[in-house]
């Protein structure tokens, strides 16, 4: 079942005055539980087309549907409200609270959507445990290291049980190490919480252990290789 | 609420040098305005508080004519009936004194002053104000003496003391004739000084007979319990005698010439501490813009995952009201210390001698009031409004993909 489906994206960057084609009718279709990685190199476009999918950018043409909602209609609040509800989000510099434990880290994203407090405890202890921090609940992102603050940032990511997780060069900061930990607690959840996942990255490690790999070359989709 | 609460506290700490820095600027903000407003309302208020307390009460009952026309012709007639209407017009009234007020020529053998003749009850007058203690030689009179007791200034320059005699010379109600022996029983250093030059203080009964004004009074001194109580007092009173030729006078109605003067002097301070906050508002406008520009990214991050513009702007805002808040209470708590510890503030030397020569004592009384504090708070509550106008517009404006480039 496809939970996201771009239709003829093309984005075009100072059309006015000097043109550049971020995305050329970019049409690609993901579907409900895959691990889905964008790979290509700088200025291809992938973190556009991913900008685009979480209703962060606006297309110049051509539309996204994510759950069959077309995110490009939406206004500023029903986007905000439908980010909030819909996807996680894992930046590449974690991009953590840094005033805040990873409890509350994990926590706040739930508090937004106003959830039940015991829920909300639950919740962010199982998720904490799952990836692997129940030892670091109250420690701030300044006392963790870079890998384990991804960690939190995916954690923070499941909170809200998104129907997908957009994760822009999530392993571009680790260590191999700690890439490779993330990677395989990343298919952990996809696995087990059913969890749709969609990443930009030009890591080998990561394309090796995608399941399905889109390449953008300057803005088209070049090849769209799908794996057991 | 509490995270968004906890979330804006930790983000004011942050950099604590920083905020500590800006409260701090508050703080001298605060302390520096509320010493100079204290200082300068306690000095009027010491002054008012003579005024009210030796010369006018808090409110005054006079005939209607009198305030145009201040002659013994339109003095009222005052009886027991006349007195329990105003004792029971409010419950909050705490003392009602008689007062026969005119002026007469005072002399000796060979000099001749004006005079300010007050006929007062001792009983009332006494339990009313402390003119008693201000006696520097002799007593006060016995209610039907045929005596008088004279300020200090006019004495000395009828060269009268205790013991010697004083001829009034005057008109009464409807141009009688008045005149009369009086016996000095007590000289007194009167604490206005435009009165310790011309006021003669004289039992009621007897300045009611010199004066051919027997019953009748020039005003009836009316004081509530508490200074605040006055207007609603005056109001009840006013009900009271609606139908009737007795009007009501609160002390600022009685002398508002030195209410402007007072305000006249206040205007000073006040434009001095509005330069002083308009400093302190442009260094903390700095650091709520610092504050700003160096989170757009986390900004830009909350937001895309999901918080409201209104729930962020609503966080920063509680951050700079904290700040504020944080520096308000401190300077508020600091001034009031301050202020207890030198209040009053006695002066020395030339300062001294110049505020003795102008009749008041050399010190510096402090007010206390409540409401001077509350405004400075409410001032600073303001200026964190204003600076919080930045923040807001920038998240309200916040391009989300903008800031995740930060």
């Amino acid at each position: 079942m496809p939970i996201v489906q771009t239709e003829n994206l093309t984005k075009v960057y100072n059309p006015e005055t000097v043109p550049v084609h971020a995305l050329r009718n970019v049409s690609i279709t993901i579907d409900t539980g895959e691990f889905t990685s964008i790979v290509g190199p700088s200025g291809s476009g992938k973190t556009t087309l991913l900008n685009m999918i979480g209703g962060l950018d606006k297309p110049t043409s051509g539309t996204v549907l994510v759950d069959g909602v077309n995110v490009t209609r939406l206004k500023d609040r029903q986007l905000i409200n439908f980010r909030l509800k819909n996807i996680g989000f894992v930046f590449q510099h974690f991009n953590l609270i840094p005033v805040f434990t990873a409890r509350e880290n994990v926590s706040f994203i739930m508090l937004l959507q106003k959830k039940d407090k015991k829920e909300m405890r639950q919740r962010t202890d199982e998720l904490l445990e799952a990836v692997g921090l129940g030892s670091l609940k109250d420690a701030r992102p300044r006392e963790m290291s870079g890998g384990q603050q991804q960690r939190v940032a995916v954690a923070r990511a499941l909170a809200s049980r998104p129907r997908f997780i957009l994760a822009d060069e999530p392993t571009a900061s680790l260590d191999t190490r700690a890439a490779m930990n993330l990677l395989d607690i990343m298919l952990r959840m996809n696995h087990e919480e059913q969890v749709t996942f969609i990443f930009s990255t030009h890591d080998q490690r990561v394309i090796d252990r995608a399941r399905r790999v889109i390449t953008m070359v300057d803005g088209i989709v070049e090849a769209d290789e799908h794996r057991k | 609420m509490l995270m968004h609460f906890k979330l804006a506290w930790r983000n004011i700490w942050r950099k604590p040098r920083r905020t500590l820095i800006t409260c701090s600027a508050i703080v001298f903000a605060v302390v520096a305005a509320i010493a100079m407003q204290s200082i300068n309302r306690g000095s009027y208020e010491a002054m008012i508080e003579r005024m009210v307390s030796f010369s006018t009460g808090h409110l005054q009952l006079q005939d209607y004519r009198y305030e145009d026309e201040s002659s013994l012709d339109n003095a009222f007639p005052i009886d027991q009936t006349t007195l329990e209407l105003v004792r029971s017009a409010d419950e909050r009234i705490e003392h009602v004194v008689p007062r026969l007020e005119t002026f007469m020529l005072a002399a000796n053998e060979e000099y001749t002053r004006g005079a300010i003749l007050l006929g007062i009850d001792t009983d009332k007058e006494h339990r009313f104000n402390t003119i008693r203690n201000h006696l520097t030689e002799g007593r006060f009179f016995e209610p039907d003496e045929q005596a008088v007791v004279l300020t200090q200034g006019l004495s000395s320059r009828l060269q009268l003391g205790v013991g010697d005699t004083l001829i009034l010379i005057g008109q009464g109600r409807f141009g009688m004739s008045a005149s009369g022996l009086f016996t000095i029983t007590g000289l007194l250093e009167h604490p206005i000084r435009e009165m310790n030059t011309q006021a003669v203080y004289m039992p009621l009964k007897t300045a009611q007979g010199l004066l051919s004004a027997e019953n009748h009074l020039t005003a009836l001194l009316i004081s509530p319990q508490r200074e605040r109580h006055t207007e609603q007092v005056a109001a009840s009173i006013r009900e009271v005698f609606a139908d009737s030729e007795l009007v009501v006078f609160t002390w600022p109605e009685l002398m508002p010439e030195l209410l402007e003067l007072m305000e006249l002097d206040l205007a000073g301070p006040r434009f001095i501490t509005a330069i002083l906050y308009v400093v302190i508002g442009f260094g903390f406008l700095g650091t709520v813009l610092t504050m700003t520009l160096e989170r757009i990214r986390e900004f830009g991050m909350l937001l895309s995952i999901g918080m409201s513009r209104g729930r962020l702007v609503g966080v920063v805002f509680l951050e700079t009201f904290l700040i504020s808040c944080l520096g308000v209470l401190s300077g508020m708590a600091l001034a009031w210390l301050i202020l207890r510890l030198a209040d009053p503030i006695r002066l020395s030397g030339n300062a001294a001698l110049a505020l003795m020569d102008l009749g008041f004592e050399p010190v510096l009384p402090m007010s206390f009031a409540l409401d001077q504090f509350l405004m400075q708070g409410l001032y600073v509550f303001f200026m964190a409004m204003l600076a919080s106008l930045y923040p807001l517009v920038t998240i309200f404006r916040l391009n989300i993909l903008d800031a995740s480039r930060k």
